[in-house]
């Protein structure tokens, strides 16, 4: 009897295992896909830096239109325009703002990499702003008047004592924007862009099994992600030592 | 060396300084005292325009430096601040904390500049702090730094703002020394303090200030034997 019943789960067991067997066989090997996965994440990967560069590049320049006065303490155009510009990005869905410029302001251009490349990092360049603007911001007061009463200009004074301390309390939620940024570019396929996420739901549509595609899909997302802020710990941790404050 | 003339500052609404007259002679060393919130951080503020007047005019060394059309940074140089809260520049060492402005502003090379910081920094004592972060002193070391550091400018007066009122007791006295050093060399000081000691010891005036105005001005002995403003008698009698 106890034999029997341990023989009958152990087929179960061994059934279940040829099943996963089987959908991870039509899921990645037919047909080569692996590649298609692989080629995939090239997609999502190169989207994320490119825009991740032009949202540094972007989100700096606001930044400091932002922060902008006049000699009377009054806000300067640009940092309305700034300040608008903000707020509407950070008030729409990305997708929305990916589709806009897809297939309405940029239509005319046949790149989709570009494209999506823009419309990502004119997304992250309003969340960058934001992240240097207050770590700018957070700096004391104390620091910019001690500059200015050395004889510093202003230009100087952020430029060797108020940016290098922004920027290194700011590393951090910089690195972490860029790991939402890589996240969010999981709605490339909407302009039909094969990124890492349509490259799995195609393989859904050609295999009619949703489990496996999926999940592998959700696992080279987490061991990518996870290699890039294991890198922005160490990169952390060493400019912490770099001077000890 | 400095003339203050019908000085005021309104913030917003509030009305701080509510004209100010006074002249600063060369080798003057001036006490301003008063109660908290009387005006006496804005008042050193305005001189070197850390703070812009809304109304009056400052001469320093005979330029108008109220006018608009001057460009304040050179003025600057020759007015060295010490803050009550240090505000050493806590992303360079101690030894760049000192040579940055002379370097930057192209005043000295390099050289000549951490040549003359070390010499600064021997004589508050703290040559072994050079390649130290501000992190990693006592509040008492980092204001003898944040005065050897203006010092390195070769300024032609000195402002200080409560340089003494962020320390344990215990630190006030060597940086109080670092500073009666440096009135017996004949630097033209400003001071606000609370330290009635300095004020008598080494003040040449002594300034009472309350409520946006000065109240009473009098050399150091007249001034604590001697006090003629109600309100002055009234301050002394909490404070000593
Ligand atoms: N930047 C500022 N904005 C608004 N009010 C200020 C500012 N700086 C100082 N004040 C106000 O001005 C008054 C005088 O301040 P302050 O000059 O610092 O006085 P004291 O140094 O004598 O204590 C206080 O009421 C203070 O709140
Ligand atoms: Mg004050």
């Amino acid at each position: 009897m106890i034999l029997d019943v341990s023989g009958n789960m152990e087929g179960a067991v061994m059934q279940w295992f040829d099943t996963v067997k089987t959908d991870f066989i039509s899921s990645f090997i037919t047909g080569d896909r692996w590649r298609m996965f692989l080629q995939g994440l090239g997609v999502t990967l190169r989207v994320t830096f490119i825009s991740a560069l032009l949202g540094l590049a972007l989100g700096i320049l606001l930044a400091f239109m932002k922060i902008s006065k006049k000699s009377n303490g009054k806000r300067t155009v640009f940092s309305f325009i700034a300040g608008i510009y903000i707020d509407v990005i950070r008030g729409t869905p990305v997708v929305v703002q990916l589709m806009i410029l897809y297939f309405a302001v940029l239509a005319s251009v046949n790149n989709k990499m570009l494209v999506g490349s823009i419309a990502f990092g004119m997304n992250s360049g309003a969340y960058v702003a934001e992240i240097i603007r207050s770590g700018i911001q957070s700096i004391d007061r104390g620091q910019a008047e001690a500059g200015r009463s050395l004889g510093l200009s202003s230009r100087r004074t952020m430029q060797y004592i108020i940016i290098p301390q922004a920027f290194k309390n700011v590393l951090p939620t910089l690195g972490n924007e860029f790991i939402v940024l890589m996240k969010e570019t999981a709605v490339l396929g909407y302009v039909g862009l094969m990124d890492l996420m349509k490259t799995g739901s195609y393989v859904v549509s050609k295999t009619y099994r949703a489990f496996m595609p999926l999940i592998g899909t959700a696992v080279i997302y987490f061991v990518v992600i996870k290699i890039f802020s294991l890198l922005l710990a160490r990169l952390e941790r060493r400019l912490q030592k770099n001077d000890s404050r | 060396m400095i003339r203050v003339e019908g000085l005021k500052k309104n913030f917003g609404s509030l009305e701080v300084l509510k004209g100010i007259d006074y002249e600063i002679h060369p080798g003057e060393k001036i006490v301003v005292v008063g109660p908290s919130g009387s005006g006496k951080s804005t008042f050193l503020r305005c001189l070197n325009l850390l703070e812009t007047p809304t109304e009056g005019s400052i001469w320093f060394d005979n330029v108008l430096i109220t006018d608009k059309r001057i460009k304040i940074d050179p003025v600057r140089r020759h007015m060295g601040m010490v803050f009550q809260h240090f505000n050493l520049f806590n992303n360079l060492t101690i030894l760049k904390n000192l040579t940055l402005a002379p370097v930057k502003l192209k005043l000295q090379t390099k050289q000549e500049a951490e040549e003359n910081a070390m010499r600064l920094l021997e004589r508050v004592g703290l040559a072994d702090k050079a390649h130290a972060y501000p992190s990693q002193l006592s509040g008492g070391q980092k204001q003898r730094i944040a005065i050897v550091r203006s010092l390195a400018m070769n300024p032609k007066v000195m402002l200080f703002d409560e340089p003494t009122s962020a320390l344990d007791p215990e630190l006030v006295g060597e940086v109080l020394d670092v500073m009666k050093g440096l009135a017996e060399e004949g630097m033209t000081m400003v001071v606000v303090t609370h330290e009635m000691g300095f004020a008598r010891e080494v003040g040449t005036r002594v300034l009472f200030m309350d409520e946006g105005r000065i109240l009473e001005e009098k050399p150091p002995r007249e001034f604590f034997e001697n006090p003629g403003h109600p309100r002055l008698k009234e301050f002394l009698s909490k404070v000593l």
